[in-house]
């Protein structure tokens, strides 16, 4: 839609339209004020600290856990389409002759005009970047970060290496490669819900952390070999004002690794074949 | 009270294994043996899945559900505020999922043994289509929900972007532009009911909303109900954006039309009826959902009158019939609702038949415009058989499948003192009719004029015709799959109670225990 199109009675109509959204959000949300319930929330905090200190990790991949191997799976489809738009998997009917698709260029960047000092300043910032990224993964159960986050740092050092070096970025990410990483990080997200699932019947139960096998009703006992790859490792002392807590985030830094994957592989992705297009031709010859 | 499963071991599957698949598909890329063989393989695990599995939930990463006195439990059956995510698999998800699966497995076949080139991340996304479908029809948290009806819209665009024609991206970029900001209102609206009540979970919400007076939060609940239906609009297509989803219908190759139409389908049931759990009684509520329906269906059908090509008149048929299955859900009735959910089932296979036809008309090569094609009835007379039988089941002629859901619509419309919206289900039955029968009989029964079969009728005696004649092109396993598709409406229009004893469940629980999922 071009912005000409709002002009005359439709710009009218629009105008009016988001007129009475605006009040309509306004007065609800200013009769929300003060009378926001709390519902669930204060159970998910008591427990949070039986996992991890990371309140937020807690509440974003064990409680919903699943949920959010569904919204990752919005990146990983965002860069699928992305690149399906740009040619990667376009189809044709064997018997149809149609329209042929419309040749993608890649992007004119010329990083020829970069200021040859700044280079040499952008070099150890990408590095860096990369590095926090996976400082960020890392520490996801203690500190405020996780997979996402880790994902998104990198992505950034990569689009910095790529406008700053073009195809000599120090971050020197293939096409294949970054569709392995992507389709890895999602594969071993939705996988990690496996042991919990043959054992208990509950798809991506942490057996690892394991809060639940004593409760009345819960229909199996944990095997110990399972807390020993998935809890162990992770093993946290709380020393809190009540006491000293021992605690494991279980599967939740191993998913956070796969979530990490899949997020540079897909943002990564979308970055490289918007600038640089795609051609199966060069793909087959890579 | 039986304890009921709350880890029901079919729910993940039909999930995981899509998402599996997909994975595999899109690095397979250009490997179409192989995809081919997953693919299908795949397919019909689904669709084994969806018809042998029980009945229950499924507490995603098996977080108990809290008593009102701060215990515990795993018994779906106990009052409880859930912590974990949870699905719900019982006769609507069944026939819905099983009936989904089983075109999944079609349109597999049809897109891996028809499309050259590299098959791997399309099937892969039809894969996540079918996933995303799924999610919606069993999911009980709104959160969840959003997050599959936004995923729905992406996959939606890829599947149609994916012949890299211009009107197809050109479809998909539109519909991702107004999806997105359909998306945005949906957020809104799960954020007003979130602070209203406390809860994702659909149950709790509703539980909390008719447990508490909220009457000095009514306004929050107006708009959230506002954005909710704006979103359902968006999402299914109904009028006034009825032209995206057709767009989008028409533009597709017509095998992933049936996947796209499936999915609609899915969603406006799925929205459709948490609207109607947690607004339905609200004043007007209903009877903006019923003019959302009735506007539908009339722009639907005036629309695909007008069409000259089958692709676009079964695109603009498609939206019109969504306007029938949101016509019984908003009727707020039982025998509404069990009307409405009932023509979801028949509108999928109908109309599959209808587009896997037109698909088979592709295969011509002249495309599926009433000006460029004609004469296939003689050349290919099963598929104008299954033509046929496809438009009399879309246009509620007895003994088919159609039939039987239109005519409870209608006793359901008189029953609700709306005989006007009787006589206009009864128009679109007709005018349907009219609408299919118009390239139906230009692309099937008149004689092909085009300049080429005048010249292979000059050169050819009518006694060495027969010899000449080329066969059909039309894969025989297109013949196979209409051939079940129709025996599946045949069964429906004599034995309707097949389908009505696994929707007529959900219609009570929905207008008499809207907190059950």
């Amino acid at each position: 839609m071009e912005m000409k199109e709002l002009r005359g009675s439709r710009g009218v109509l629009a105008a009016v339209a988001l007129l009475i959204i605006f009040i309509g959000v306004t007065v609800a949300f200013v009769q929300l004020n003060g009378n926001v319930a709390r519902g669930i929330s204060p159970e998910y905090n008591r427990l949070a600290h039986l996992q991890q200190p990371n309140s937020l990790s807690a509440w974003v991949y064990d409680w919903r856990g699943f949920d959010t191997l569904i919204e990752t799976g919005v990146i990983y489809v965002g860069a699928v389409v992305s690149v399906l738009v740009i040619g990667r998997g376009l189809v044709r009917m064997k018997q149809v002759e149609g329209e042929e698709p419309v040749p993608q260029t890649s992007l004119d960047l010329k990083i020829g005009s970069v200021n040859a000092i700044l280079k040499y300043f952008i070099f150890p910032l990408v590095i860096l970047l990369a590095a926090y990224g996976i400082l960020i993964v890392t520490g996801a159960a203690t500190s405020g970060g996780g997979g996402f986050q880790c994902g998104v740092v990198v992505a950034s050092a990569y689009l910095i290496g790529a406008v700053f070096f073009g195809k000599k970025n120090p971050l020197n990410f293939r096409r294949k490669f970054l569709i392995a990483i992507g389709s890895f990080g999602w594969a071993l997200y939705a996988l990690l819900g496996l042991p919990g699932y043959l054992v208990t019947g509950y798809w991506q139960y942490n057996v690892g952390t394991d809060l639940w096998s004593s409760i009345a009703g819960f229909p199996a006992q944990i095997p110990s070999i399972l807390h020993t790859i998935f809890g162990d490792p992770y093993r946290l002392a709380l020393v809190l004002k009540g006491g000293t807590f021992y605690s494991t985030a279980g599967i939740v830094p191993l998913i956070n690794i796969g979530e990490a994957f899949n997020v540079i592989g897909a943002i990564c992705l979308i970055f490289l074949v918007f600038i640089y297009g795609w051609s199966d031709t060069e793909e087959a010859k890579a | 009270m039986s304890a009921v499963a709350t880890n029901l071991w079919t729910i993940p599957l039909f999930v995981i294994i899509p998402i599996i698949t997909a994975i595999l598909l899109n690095l397979l890329y250009n490997k179409s043996r192989t995809i081919k063989v997953i693919a299908i393989a795949s397919s019909i695990v689904l669709f084994v899945l969806a018809l042998i599995s029980p009945y229950g939930f499924q507490w995603f990463t098996g977080q108990p559900g809290v008593t009102p006195g701060g215990t515990y439990t795993f018994d779906a059956s106990i009052f409880s505020y859930r912590l974990s995510l949870e699905y719900y698999f019982g006769g609507l998800q069944q026939i819905l999922i099983t009936i989904m699966s089983l075109l999944l497995v079609f349109v597999v076949f049809l897109s891996a043994s028809s499309l050259r080139k590299n098959i791997g991340p399309y099937i892969a996304l039809i894969f996540l289509l079918f996933m995303s479908s799924a999610i919606i029809i069993m999911v009980n948290d709104f959160y969840h929900l959003w997050i599959g009806v936004e995923m729905g819209s992406l996959l939606l665009a890829g599947v149609v972007a994916a012949s890299g024609e211009s009107i197809s991206q050109k479809a998909a970029l539109k519909y991702t532009f107004f999806s997105a900001l359909s998306g945005a209102g949906m957020a809104i609206a799960l954020a007003m009911i979130l602070g209203v009540t406390g809860y994702s979970n659909i149950t709790n919400a509703i539980q909390y909303i008719m447990s508490d007076n909220l009457s000095s939060l009514s306004g929050v609940l107006y708009i959230a109900f506002g954005f909710f239906v704006l979103s359902w609009i968006y999402a299914g297509g109904l009028a006034p954006i009825h032209p995206l989803k057709s767009d989008v219908y028409g533009s597709a190759f017509p095998h992933a039309t049936v996947m796209l139409q499936t999915q609609s389908k899915l969603m406006i049931v799925a929205m459709g009826l948490i609207i109607l759990r947690l607004f339905g009684t609200l004043p007007f509520a209903r009877e903006v959902m019923l003019s959302v329906s009735v506007l539908t269906m009339i722009m639907g059908v005036t629309m695909a009158l007008i069409q000259t090509d089958l692709r676009w008149t079964l695109a603009y048929l498609v939206v019109a019939h969504s306007g029938l299955v949101t016509l019984g859900i908003s009727l707020g009735t039982v025998q509404g609702i069990t009307g409405g959910l009932f023509q979801a089932v028949n509108d999928i296979v109908y109309m599959s038949v209808l587009l896997i036809c037109c698909e088979a008309v592709m295969y011509f090569g002249k495309g599926t415009s009433i000006k460029t094609v004609g004469g296939i009835a003689k050349r290919a007379p099963w598929l104008a058989l299954a033509v046929v039988i496809g438009a009399f089941a879309a246009s509620g002629v007895p003994p088919f499948n159609g039939f039987q859901s239109e005519i409870i619509l209608i006793q359901a419309s008189l029953s609700s003192g709306l005989p006007e919206v009787a006589a206009i289900v009864l128009m679109v039955s007709v005018t349907t009719f009219i609408a299919l029968f118009k390239p139906i009989y230009n692309i099937f029964l008149k004689p092909d004029n085009s300049p080429i079969a005048m010249e292979g009728d000059a050169g050819a005696g009518i006694a060495t015709m027969a010899m000449v004649q080329p066969t059909s092109p039309v894969p025989k396993s297109i013949y196979l799959f209409l051939a079940i598709l129709i025996a599946i409406i045949i069964v429906l229009g004599v034995y309707p109670q097949l389908a009505l004893g696994f929707v007529q469940d959900t219609a009570i629980k929905v207008v008499y225990f809207p907190w059950v999922p």
